[in-house]
């Protein structure tokens, strides 16, 4: 078991095995994002259907555990959602690894992030999925951390 | 009993230095803090803090504008501080040495004040892959204002500056070089003699950016024959925010004010303005002088502890941290130079720069993680960071052995 308050075993083995790492041959919209701090890079690629849900998730990168992570999490999270309920979320992300609140149900696993609250240096790592997530979903082809800090 | 006490011969001991340093001392998450990053800033000793805080108390006063006592005194202890660095660095002579608030200040200056009005379309300006920011940027801005490109001269796989290549490179449209000399990321020591011999020989005058090299290694700037030497301070255990440009005195001569204000002026009218001699023309306004007094006894006490010994011990310390690194497994480390400074840049298979740097950092062990202000380097490498562990004289067997049990831990707990 992990020791690491910061890599809960959860997180650990999202990162040892993504869910939805990957190209998504059905893609209806994608966006990179990059966080310049570090030099990490993520794409994602979505499947939206005619109500503009996500069906479809995928992600392919260079990054950290904490972004490989988060990226996984979040495409299981998201499924089913269309954009108001996933910037909802993402407010809620926002808020709970500023340390506004200890948790959140309807983070659901992105839980297992709340102890960034105490790691502001590695906050970035976990928003560069959701800011690249919403530029995939306004249709803009590049995110990047520096935005949403 | 001070490690400046130590008569020549003794080999380094460094429990005696780190009881000079306060802070290592402390514990972090509750483990006793291993400081390995040294490249980024040093710690500093007591002598420094308490010369800084010493100024403060007993000497404040502006420099080189009061008659009064403490004005005296103030310009008397910043003036020394010269002195001592112009020595430290082998500068013919002290009014070649320009105060600045770091490298990155001191490369500004002579990209600005040197090279801007020198540089046209079609000249260059020639670097190397390794280069730090510091010395790429300011080089990208001057040649976008005047139609001159930035060229970087090749490295090999170890690290390593493909010098034929360099020299190979110094063609008529060069009219600056520059170099790092001792790279932050790989910890490679450039030979910087040989590549100022051959810039000689062109007419090209060589910046050396001596950031990493003078808190590790004697450095003597006349035997090495550059034009520009710079350092930073904080580097050298000394207080943030102070600096040096090493250049010519032909070189400052020719070169106008980077900043115009007070200290800096002859006699100033609306007619015209004349401006005081190098090295006062180039530090316009009221410089960091608790800073620069805190450098004098940072200086003071590396020639106390004396810089051939300090280069001795560590590169003893890296052999033992490079042989010990060397057993770990799925462990690749950037930059085996031939001549290297105690700099190790690494990557453990399966694992993240940053994801290393947080989980060491658990066991107490600050190391850095990231690009290192060195995105060429990366590109070269094709990674988007690395982690590093950089030494300095503090530093113990001790210390390396519990960040490689630590590392093994992190390995583990990744994998
Ligand atoms: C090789 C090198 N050059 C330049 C710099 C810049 O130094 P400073 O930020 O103190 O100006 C650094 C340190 O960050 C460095 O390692």
């Amino acid at each position: 078991m992990s020791e690491s308050a910061l890599y809960r075993d959860l997180v650990l083995e999202h990162n040892r095995s993504p869910r939805g790492l990957g190209a998504l041959p059905a893609c209806t919209h994608a966006a990179e994002g990059d966080n310049p701090l570090c030099g990490d890079r993520l794409r994602i690629e979505l499947a939206l259907d005619a109500a503009g849900r996500v069906q479809g998730f995928a992600f392919s990168g260079e990054a950290c555990a904490i972004t490989t992570a988060t990226a996984s999490l979040l495409g299981e999270r998201v499924r089913g959602l269309d954009a108001a309920a996933i910037a909802d979320l993402d407010a809620r992300f926002a808020r709970l690894v500023r340390g506004d609140c200890d948790a959140d149900p309807a983070l659901d696993g992105l839980n297992a992030l709340a102890e960034l609250r105490a790691y502001p240096a590695r906050r970035k790592c976990a928003l560069l999925p959701w800011a690249t997530l919403a530029a995939a979903l306004r249709g803009t082809p590049h995110a990047t951390t520096e935005a949403t800090a | 009993m001070t490690a400046r006490t130590l008569p020549a011969g003794t080999p380094l001991d460094p429990q005696r230095i780190r009881a000079d340093f306060p802070l290592l001392a402390r514990t972090v998450h509750g483990k006793p803090l291993v400081y390995f990053d040294n490249a980024n800033t040093g710690q500093k000793p007591t002598a420094v803090i308490e010369a800084t805080s010493a100024f403060y108390r007993e000497h404040n006063a502006n420099v080189a504008r009061a008659v009064h006592q403490l004005g005296e005194e103030a310009t008397a202890a910043y003036e020394a501080t010269r002195d001592k660095l112009a020595r430290f660095i082998g500068a013919p002579s002290r009014n070649e040495v320009v105060f600045t608030s770091g490298t990155t200040q001191a490369t500004n200056t002579v990209a600005y004040t040197w090279a801007l009005s020198r540089l046209q379309p079609g000249d260059a300006v020639l670097v190397t892959q390794m280069e730090h920011h510091a010395n790429i940027v300011p080089w990208q801005l001057v040649c976008a204002r005047t139609g001159a490109t930035l060229k970087a001269a090749p490295i090999t796989e170890s690290g390593e500056l493909i010098v034929e290549k360099f020299v190979e490179m110094l063609t008529p449209d060069v009219k600056l070089a520059g170099v790092v000399h001792v790279s932050n990321v790989l910890g490679t020591v450039n030979p910087v003699a040989e590549l100022a011999r051959e810039c000689r020989r062109r007419g090209i005058p060589l910046l050396v950016d001596g950031s990493q090299a003078c808190p590790h290694m004697k450095v003597d700037v006349a035997a090495l024959g550059c034009d520009f030497y710079t350092l930073t301070g904080h580097k050298m255990f000394g207080p943030t925010g102070t600096g040096a440009l090493w250049a010519k005195r032909e070189h400052l001569e020719s070169m106008p004010p980077f900043f115009g204000g007070g200290e800096m002026i002859r006699r100033v009218s609306f007619e015209g303005t004349t401006y005081a001699d190098p090295p006062h023309k180039f530090e316009a306004g009221t410089p960091n002088i608790a800073g620069v007094v805190g450098l004098g006894a940072a200086i003071d006490y590396l020639e106390g502890v004396g810089m051939d010994r300090i280069a001795a011990y560590e590169r003893e310390l890296l052999a033992y941290a490079s042989d010990a690194l060397a057993e770990v497994e799925g462990l690749r480390v950037f930059g085996t130079a031939a001549r290297k400074a105690a700099v190790i840049s690494f990557l453990v298979e399966g694992a993240h720069a940053h994801d290393l740097a947080t989980l060491l950092d658990h066991e107490g062990v600050a190391v850095r993680s990231g690009h290192h202000c060195a995105h060429p380097l990366m590109q070269f490498y094709g990674v988007p960071a690395t982690a590093r562990a950089s030494l300095a004289f503090y530093n113990t067997r001790e210390e390396v052995d519990r960040f490689v049990a630590a590392l093994r831990k992190v390995r583990k707990l990744l994998a």
